[in-house]
């Protein structure tokens, strides 16, 4: 303790407390987290590749979310900006020195299947899914999982509205391309 | 390649949304489905991610929500009492840096008129015969100098501005 606290007692604790007030109560919590931990877990999941990683950003995420002033108000707007959290912290955990950057990643590396931790995307996305870019699977996924507009995913991923349109016009095309090639069996059971 | 998207994309986006796709779609539409490149990409890529995304199961449950909800609550009150201490902290360092530049003061004034303060004690050895002598030498050396005035009054004032800086910004 300081002896500016000694001299001023609790003036921490009491205005603290008070401003530290989150964003939504406990309860209301709850039921949004019921309501949208699947679909974020499978996004970060889908993406990084990695069921544990995806695990630990999940929490990071909405542990963040209910630290921050939320700047709009509804359910939409609040999964919006939880999935934009989320690809936020994904960027974040390949710029790490440490860590690859997304655009170096081997391909490979996402349809790898090593160890029962590695998610096993042959098994689960095909090897359609696993020949992509990662940030084409970021995009294509919130657009064609989630059913987020171009608006939306440029304001969760931070690109442009018209790039997001080409990106996902191509993105779509490639991965149609290479869906066709599957036999039909394996892409029913992705 | 065009970057025009199909005139009929809407409404086959929004079947597929609603799950009505393909059963609920007229033999008309499906038929264009079939025929255009744009549409038929649309209807695989969004079933193959959606059943995707229905398949994606974590392998062990998902933390409580009660938790986490913990977890923001103690992050939120330290970085409030971390945002309350930096006024503290900024009033100490400008405290610390007024004593300072009041004690730099001093000596550079002392250097500048000379160690005048040494004649105090060839003085004081002189009249050391007398204890009492040598107190009178002190008060009047101290008393020509202003010091006993002067040196408390500037380390109220150095205080008094911490106080009142921590106020000011503590407002803000």
């Amino acid at each position: 303790m300081s002896p500016w606290e000694s001299v001023i007692p609790n003036i921490g604790a009491a205005d603290a407390t008070r401003t530290a007030e989150a964003p939504m109560d406990s309860d209301a919590f709850g039921q949004f987290y019921e309501r949208s931990a699947h679909s974020l877990w499978a996004y970060l999941a889908r993406v990084s590749g990695d069921p544990a990683l995806a695990d630990d950003l999940m929490q990071e995420s909405y542990v963040r979310l209910l630290c921050v002033t939320l700047p709009e108000e509804g359910e939409v707007a609040h999964r919006r900006y939880l999935f934009r959290i989320a690809t936020n912290l994904l960027r974040d955990h390949w710029r790490r020195p440490g860590t690859t950057s997304i655009e170096e990643l081997p391909e490979e590396f996402f349809s790898s299947s090593d160890g029962q931790a590695r998610l096993d995307l042959h098994a689960l996305l095909g090897p359609a899914l696993a020949r992509m870019r990662p940030r084409d699977r970021q995009i294509l996924w919130l657009a064609h999982a989630e059913g987020y507009s171009h608006r939306e995913i440029a304001e969760i991923t931070g690109l442009g509205s018209a790039s997001i349109r080409l990106l996902l016009f191509r993105a779509r095309r490639k991965i149609a391309d290479l869906l066709r090639e599957q036999p039909v069996a394996e892409r029913r059971a992705p | 390649m065009t970057l025009h998207p199909c005139a009929r994309e809407k409404e086959v986006a929004e079947l597929l949304r609603l799950g009505h796709w393909p059963d609920a779609s007229s033999n008309e539409l499906r038929a264009h489905v079939n025929g255009c490149r744009m549409c038929s990409d649309f209807v695989l890529v969004t079933q193959t991610f959606q059943a995707a995304r229905e398949r994606s199961l974590p392998s062990r449950p998902f933390q409580s929500p009660g938790v986490l909800w913990w977890r923001a609550q103690l992050r939120r009150q330290n970085a409030a009492v971390e945002r309350m201490n930096k006024p503290i902290l900024g009033a100490q360092i400008f405290a610390l840096s007024i004593t300072a530049l009041l004690a730099v003061g001093f000596v550079v004034f002392q250097a500048a008129h000379g160690v005048g303060w040494l004649s105090w004690f060839t003085d004081f050895s002189q009249s050391r015969a007398s204890y009492v002598e040598g107190l009178h030498v002190l008060t009047s050396a101290a008393s020509g100098w202003g010091l006993d005035l002067l040196v408390p009054g500037l380390a109220a004032l150095a205080v008094l501005s911490g106080v009142v800086l921590y106020l000011a910004s503590d407002r803000q």
